[in-house]
C-alpha cells in the first residue's frame, strides 16, 4: 500500500514508536511538561506567588532566598516567571484551540463544498495572510483595547489562515478519495461523511500544524505583551516579564534573561515537537536538510 | 423500459473559448440483469459518463432516466452503487472492513442486529472469511480490498451497480476471480451493471453488450457476440486487434 493512508493508517502504532525511539520528541516532551508542571508548582507551592514570603528588595540579584533576583517591586521573579509561563501556555493554548476548531471545519467544509465556497475561504485566507502577523495582530489589540481577550483574539486571527490552508489542502486530497465518492453515492449525509471520512483523515495535519500554531501563539502573545497591548499588570506573562526587563536591562538584566530565555526554550520545544510529530504523521513534507 | 437511460447526453467542464467536451449526445441504455460495457481509450469519456450514470455529475443537456424517472441521486441512494478504479482508496483506511460494508444499509436503518448479520451475510457472499471484519484496508491484499469494496456495493440489493475499471489494478489471475465472483453474484442478485474498462479481454468476459466511445462520442453500440463477430467502425476493430 502506497500513499499517505498507509502511514496514517499505522499513525497510531507510529506515535508509539516515536516516543521511546525518537530522543528529540523525548527531549522536546520533557522540556515543555517541565515548563508546565513548573508554571502548576508555582501556584500551588505555598509562599511561592501568594505574595506573603516572597518579598525582597528592589531590584535584588538571584540569591538563595530568590533564586532568579527580585523585580521592581521586590517581588520574587521566579513566583513571577512561573505565573507567566503559566499565562502564556493558557493563552496560547487556549487560542490554539480556536484556531484548530475554526481552521479546521473551514478547510474541511472548503474541500468537500469546493468551487466558489472553497475559492472565498482560500482568498479571504490569502488576504489575512498577506499582513506581516505583528501587524495584523496590533491592528485586533488596539481595535479591542489592551487585554487576554485581545491577545487571544489576535492569536487565533494570525494562525487561522496557515491552518486553513494546510487542513484545506489536505482535505481537497481525501475528497477526491473514492471512499468519499462511494459515500456520497451511497447517501451518507454531507456533515457525517466530512466527520468520518475527511476529518479523521487529516487530524494528522491538524495536530501538526496546531504545533506549530501554538510556537506563533506563544510569539504573538509576547509580542503584544511586549508592546503592552496583551496581558496587563498586575498579572504576568512571559512577553509583559520581558518588557519589563527590557526598562530595566542594565539595572536587573535577569528579569529578561530568565523570561527571555524561557519564551526561547518554549518555542524551541513546541517546533521540536511540531517537527517530530510531523515526522511520523505527515512522511511526505519532512525534508531532509543534511 | 431500460434500468437507467442515458439520452443525447453532453457534459462540458469549463466555460467559453476553453470548455472542454467530455461526452456529446452520448445515449445508452442498461438492462436489469445485464452487463453493459463501456470501453474506449483514456480521456475517451468513459469515466464521465459513470459520473452522470450515478448522478455525481449533471449534464449540460440531454437526460438521465434511472428506473423510467429523471435520475435524483438521494432518491437514488441504495438502489444503485458504485466499484471504483483504486482498491488502496476504496475504503476509508481508518475504518474496518465491516464498518465500511456496513456503510450503506446504515443510511436505511439503525438496526443494529440487521446491519451486522448482513455484513457477515455479504462478507460470506464474495467469499471472504468473517475474521477480516475487524480489520483495517491496509491488512487486506488488492483483490481482498476489492471484494470488500463488491460487498459494501451490493450491501443495499441495489438494482444498478456501476464498476468503474473495477479489475484494472489488479493482478491478472485476481482480475479473472474478481470477474467470475461478479457473474456469479449478477445471476444472485440480478443487478444491471455498467462496466467500464479499457480492456477488452475483460469486457468479452463479463458483458452482454457493448458501447464503444471515443473523444467523447459513442461510435459503436452492439450486443457483445455481434460486436466480436463483426464490429462496425474502424476505431472498434483497432480495439479488437489489439486484445
Amino acid at each position: 500500500m502506497t500513499g499517505t493512508a498507509a502511514s496514517r493508517a499505522t499513525a497510531a502504532g507510529g506515535l508509539r514508536k516515536l516516543r521511546t525511539s525518537d530522543p528529540v520528541f523525548f527531549t522536546a516532551l520533557g522540556m515543555l511538561t517541565l515548563l508546565i508542571l513548573a508554571s502548576v508548582a508555582g501556584r500551588l507551592i505555598p509562599g511561592l506567588n501568594d505574595g506573603t514570603s516572597s518579598v525582597g528588595g528592589r531590584f535584588e540579584a538571584p540569591s538563595l532566598a530568590h533564586p532568579l533576583g527580585t523585580d521592581g517591586l521586590g517581588r520574587s521573579l521566579l513566583a513571577r516567571l512561573l505565573e507567566g509561563i503559566g499565562t502564556t501556555f493558557m493563552l496560547s493554548l487556549a487560542a490554539v484551540v480556536c484556531t484548530a476548531i475554526i481552521a479546521t471545519a473551514l478547510g474541511i467544509i472548503a474541500a468537500y463544498a469546493g468551487g466558489w465556497a472553497r475559492e472565498i475561504v482560500m482568498r479571504i485566507g490569502d488576504i489575512l495572510y498577506a499582513f506581516p502577523a505583528i501587524l495584523l495582530a496590533l491592528l485586533i489589540a488596539a481595535s479591542l483595547g489592551p487585554g487576554g481577550t485581545a491577545a487571544l483574539a489576535s492569536i487565533v486571527l494570525v494562525t487561522v489562515p496557515l491552518m486553513t490552508r494546510m487542513v484545506g489542502a489536505a482535505a481537497a486530497q481525501v475528497v477526491q478519495r473514492d471512499f468519499v465518492t462511494n459515500a456520497r453515492i451511497s447517501g451518507v449525509a454531507a456533515p457525517l461523511i466530512m466527520v468520518r471520512h475527511v476529518l479523521v483523515n487529516v487530524a494528522g495535519t491538524v495536530i501538526v500544524q496546531a504545533t506549530y500554531a501554538l510556537s506563533v501563539a506563544i510569539l504573538v502573545e509576547g509580542g503584544l505583551s511586549f508592546l503592552g497591548y496583551g496581558v496587563q499588570l498586575p498579572a504576568s506573562s512571559l512577553g509583559l516579564l520581558a518588557s519589563e526587563g527590557n526598562v530595566y536591562m542594565l539595572t536587573a538584566p535577569w528579569i529578561l534573561i530568565a523570561s527571555g530565555s524561557t519564551m526561547v526554550i518554549a518555542i524551541l520545544a513546541v517546533n521540536l515537537l511540531g517537527d517530530c510529530l510531523r515526522d511520523r504523521l505527515e512522511p511526505r513534507k519532512a525534508v531532509d536538510l543534511t | 423500459m431500460s434500468l437507467l437511460e442515458l439520452d443525447s447526453v453532453t457534459v462540458r467542464f469549463g466555460v467559453g473559448a476553453r470548455a472542454v467536451v467530455a461526452m456529446q449526445d452520448v445515449s445508452f441504455a442498461v438492462d436489469e440483469g445485464e452487463t453493459l460495457g463501456l470501453v474506449g481509450e483514456s480521456g475517451s469519456g468513459k469515466s464521465t459518463a459513470a459520473s452522470v450514470a450515478l448522478g455525481l455529475r449533471s449534464p449540460n443537456s440531454g437526460e438521465v432516466l434511472f428506473e423510467g424517472e429523471h435520475l435524483r441521486r438521494r432518491r437514488a441512494a441504495g438502489r444503485m452503487q458504485a466499484v471504483l478504479q483504486h482498491p488502496v482508496w476504496a475504503l476509508n483506511p481508518r475504518m474496518t472492513v465491516a464498518a465500511s460494508i456496513a456503510e450503506p444499509l446504515q443510511v436505511q436503518t439503525r438496526g443494529r442486529k440487521q446491519v451486522r448479520d448482513r455484513v457477515h451475510e455479504m462478507l460470506e457472499s464474495v467469499a471472504l472469511d468473517d475474521d477480516l471484519a475487524t480489520r483495517r484496508p491496509h491488512e487486506l491484499s488488492g483483490g481482498q480490498r476489492q471484494r470488500v469494496a463488491i460487498a459494501r456495493a451490493l450491501i443495499t440489493r441495489p438494482r444498478f451497480i456501476v464498476f468503474d475499471e473495477a479489475v484494472s489494478a489488479l493482478d491478472v489471475s485476481v482480475q479473472a476471480q474478481i470477474l467470475q465472483l461478479l457473474r456469479r453474484l449478477q445471476r444472485e442478485h440480478g443487478f444491471g451493471a455498467l462496466f467500464i474498462t479499457h480492456d477488452m479481454a475483460v469486457v468479452r468476459y463479463i458483458a452482454d453488450s457493448i458501447c464503444v466511445m471515443r473523444s467523447g462520442e459513442v461510435v459503436e453500440s452492439a450486443t457483445m457476440e455481434a460486436f466480436v463477430a463483426d464490429p462496425q467502425h474502424p476505431y472498434s476493430r483497432t480495439l479488437l486487434e489489439e486484445q
